[in-house]
């Protein structure tokens, strides 16, 4: 009993500083982060490149024709933007509610919902990230064991935007990651006053 | 009730443990050869990055699984446990969505890009890399609900506490 009022005290002190330092860098990174899987939802979801290549030769004449590389031919890179953009209101909703509405709780639940979304939140990130990564791997490299040609030769813009989104986005995974580690941490140590 | 909790994550770990080895052991091992108008055509989990990363991941993970077996409980460890689980995790369904973006290209081929899909030529290979994919998708189910037991168990004392 003597043992919790002196955690008591003690924590009153430390809350208004160091408290409220660690939940601006907890903002200042969930900031990051949705600016983050924002830019690569973005820059996928405007991805597109038109090239005439040339596709025959009859003779003397080369027939080109022209041919569009947008990010819906790929399923791999749909799922990778759905997940980014799902990542990225889950991120603009949580900034909201941490500037916004710092008194809403249900039951004293908040900080346990925020950790559990924010983990389903990674695991879907990371699936959308994995898929997209390896279908660009295929289109940069090809696989010759498939006979698969590959495409970044001739669409060099598409291939370009897609690595700088992909790169995006796994920016803000870690960062996620890192909101979540700390997230948990915060959930295991004892609270004593509710303004978190 | 805790003795039963507690052997229910066992079986729980033990089934995943299983997916994963199954899961590792059924892709490295898919291989067929083909001979397709006189041009041999082989088929192989190495060839492709993605199926690399899928046996890797999940040779990881079931590593994971047999040392997490061998915890006694009421360790203090069981923290690190939670942490590392949602790590392996996502490590699991990030394979489990690279290696099925490149499987399904691989069976309806890409036509934008030119890409013929080889389920036609190798249908021994696609069987046996399709049952590869399911173990990986028991497996990353299975930890998912060990990852939301994990955190249930974590938060109750928290709950309970607070109340």
């Amino acid at each position: 009993m003597a043992l919790e009022t002196e955690g008591k005290t003690d924590s009153i002190f430390n809350s208004t500083a160091a408290q409220k330092r660690k939940d601006r860098i907890l903002l200042l990174l969930r900031l990051v982060a949705f600016l983050a899987t924002a830019s690569a939802t973005i820059v996928m979801a405007l991805n597109k490149q038109t090239n005439s290549l040339v596709v025959a030769t009859i003779g003397n004449n080369p027939i080109k024709a022209t041919l569009t590389a947008k990010f819906q031919h790929t399923p791999a890179f749909v799922f990778f933007v759905v997940a980014n953009g799902m990542a990225s209101f889950h991120n603009w909703l949580i900034l909201v509610l941490e500037i916004v509405g710092h008194k809403i709780d249900y039951k004293g639940l908040r900080l346990a919902i925020i950790a559990i979304f924010d983990m389903l939140i990674v695991v879907l990130a990371a699936a959308g990230d994995g898929a997209a990564v390896f279908m660009a791997e295929l289109g940069k490299n090809g696989n010759s064991h498939a006979r698969w040609n590959k495409i970044c030769d001739k669409f060099q813009t598409f291939c370009d935007h897609g690595s700088g989104a992909l790169i995006a986005s796994f920016i803000g995974l870690l960062l996620l990651l890192i909101i979540n580690v700390i997230s948990i941490a915060k959930l295991s140590k004892p609270k004593s006053d509710n303004t978190i | 009730m805790a003795k039963t909790k507690r052997l229910c994550t066992l079986l729980c770990r033990l089934m995943a443990l299983g997916a994963t080895i199954s899961a590792a052991i059924v892709m490295a091992t898919s291989h067929e050869k083909a001979n397709f108008f006189a041009v041999s055509f082989e088929a192989k989990y190495s060839h492709t990055p993605a199926f690399k990363y899928f046996v890797i991941a999940n040779a990881i993970v079931s590593v994971y699984g047999v040392l997490v077996l061998f915890l006694p409980s009421e360790s203090l460890l069981w923290r690190l446990v939670v942490a590392l689980d949602v790590v392996f995790t996502l490590l699991l369904t990030s394979s489990i969505s690279a290696a099925l973006a490149i499987a399904q290209v691989g069976r309806q081929g890409n036509s934008y890009a030119g890409w013929l899909p080889i389920c036609g030529q190798v249908p021994n290979y696609c069987g046996h890399v399709k049952g590869a994919l399911i173990a990986g998708f028991i497996g990353v189910f299975l930890y998912a609900l060990l990852l939301l037991y994990s955190v249930h168990s974590f938060l109750d004392p928290l709950l309970l506490r607070k109340n």
